[in-house]
């Protein structure tokens, strides 16, 4: 009698679970689990959609963004898609310092969703739902270990010729994914990186006073990730200095990477890089190109 | 908040203090140690000079080096290389408890059971020589010259994967740079991020 109360309120709990948990077909990976979601209930021919992969990771471990610093790698995913679908470049997130001893890597802790536009082909019938598919090469680390594993997403969608809903059960992720993304820098500051021997020296002029500013570089070997990074405020703006890598032998013409304020407030920055002294002025390209960081 | 400047006070501590040190980069003396091997001997990287040197960061438990040893692609380039007469470091820097660690026996048998060919094991407990060459990464790679320079620091290929099949088709930097010096070329590439799991140090700053 006992055991069967427990297997009914064990039942109870396991529906409870599924009515209150958002997205029923989330699928689990190492210390973790993954979801393909998309924004909308449905797609339309000739517009685009956003899709989105949904990691949500045990306490302690992580996965790692685009450049993904001293050691791991980032998610890569293999798009299964019926023709007249393209998925476009992934948005990632402004990534976390995720620091080791000797080591820093730049990546994901807890929850996270990197969201990417899918383009729809107007010559797509309407009527018969599609299957997007995505077989992932993951690797999700702690401090202590990394295990690679593998995993066979897939989203069935219907298709319609009507301007599709967001989705009630993604829309939320949506809307944080998207506050997490690093924005294009305003017109009127002024950015410029200058090369020194030994470091790349960016000034900023902001128009306001900064407290705090780290930088994340989009290229690998190019910053020591692990030295510190020298922040030096200044009217209207601040310095911030970053050492080289030792790994970097030849000269660079442009950073690229993401200057975070705070965990919701980074930008874009795309600058060439000047000699010692000679400022260049701001030239952000926006977060097009930037985006063209392909997930591979 | 807090513990974030502590963080980098940490990180500016151990900075300071390695800079103490001349710490391995491309194109400079490669700094000298000595270590025991798991074979109980005691090496000294300087009395080898006069032949290349190749080190390579181990840790068993790591992925990545597992691409390279289930695939035989470690064994096989220590083989081939020390048949030539360059001498193959394995290091070992995991601190006791963290993965990769192995005490003498242990990494005897393991080195039974892959059939690998080092010329020895190196056990780095301390993580000392690991930061004197400031590795990040197993499995990283440095290349030493006979005039005891450092001619290559980085991954051991270009596939920063854990994918087996990716074994065959990468460009492997450790032999392009052996064969490049021995040729009396210089080295094309000679420094790369090095791909992989990060070193497992003692927690404790040294």
């Amino acid at each position: 009698m006992r055991g069967s109360n427990r297997y009914i309120s064990f039942c109870a709990l396991a529906l409870l679970l599924r009515a209150t948990t958002t997205h029923a077909a989330s699928t689990p990976i190492t210390h973790g689990t993954l979801e393909l979601i998309a924004e909308n209930q449905w797609i339309e021919p000739g517009h685009e959609v956003y899709l989105g992969l949904h990691f949500q990771l045990e306490n302690g471990w992580h996965i790692y963004w685009v450049n993904p610093g001293d050691s791991g790698e980032p998610p890569r995913v293999d798009w299964q898609l019926p023709s007249g679908l393209t998925v476009g470049a992934t948005e990632w997130p402004t990534p976390h310092r995720l620091e080791s001893p000797s080591i820093v890597d730049f990546g994901y802790e807890s929850v996270v969703t990197l969201i990417m536009p899918m383009h729809v082909d107007r010559s797509l019938a309407a009527g018969q739902p599609i299957r997007v598919g995505a077989a992932m090469k993951l690797l999700v680390c702690s401090h202590e270990m990394c295990i690679p594993g593998k995993a066979q997403l897939s989203l069935a969608l219907p298709v319609k010729s009507q301007p599709p809903p967001l989705d009630p059960r993604t829309a939320d992720l949506f809307v944080a994914a998207r506050k997490s993304l690093p924005l294009a820098t305003p017109k009127s500051w002024k950015l410029s990186v200058a090369d020194t021997k030994d470091s790349f020296v960016i000034t900023a002029k902001v128009g306001h006073q900064t407290r705090h500013a780290v930088f994340f570089p989009l290229a690998e070997s190019q910053i020591a990730n692990a030295a510190p990074q020298n922040f030096v405020p200044l009217p209207g703006g601040f310095r911030l200095t970053l050492r080289k890598s030792d790994q970097l032998l030849k000269p660079i013409q442009r950073l690229q990477g993401v200057l975070a304020f705070s965990a919701d407030r980074a930008y874009l920055i795309d600058l060439p890089v000047g000699k010692s002294g000679a400022a260049s002025n701001s030239s952000d390209i926006g977060s097009a190109q930037f985006g063209s960081v392909q997930l591979q | 908040m807090m513990r974030s400047t502590l963080k980098l006070m940490l990180i500016a501590l151990t900075l300071c203090a390695a800079s103490l040190v001349a710490v391995a980069k491309v194109g400079v003396g490669a700094p000298d140690f000595s270590a025991t091997a798991s074979n109980g001997k005691t090496v000294r990287l300087a009395d080898y000079r006069g032949k290349y040197v190749v080190l390579e960061w181990h840790n068993n438990g790591c992925p990545y080096v597992g691409k390279h040893y289930n695939s035989g692609n470690m064994q096989r380039l220590q083989k081939q290389w020390t048949s030539e007469g360059v001498v193959w470091f394995t290091i070992l820097s995991s601190a006791p408890g963290k993965q990769g660690y192995a005490t003498a026996s242990q990494e005897n048998d393991y080195l039974a059971k892959m059939q690998a060919a080092p010329t020895a094991a190196l056990l780095d407990p301390s993580g000392d020589i690991g930061h004197l060459y400031d590795a990040k990464t197993s499995p990283q790679m440095v290349v030493i010259n006979p005039q005891g320079v450092v001619i290559y620091d980085g991954a051991i290929d270009d596939k920063p994967t854990t994918d087996l099949n990716d074994v065959p088709s990468a460009t492997n930097y450790v032999s392009r740079a052996l064969e490049q010096a021995m040729a009396g070329k210089p080295v094309e590439t000679a420094a790369t991020r090095p791909y992989g799991c990060s070193v497992k140090y003692s927690d404790a700053t040294h």
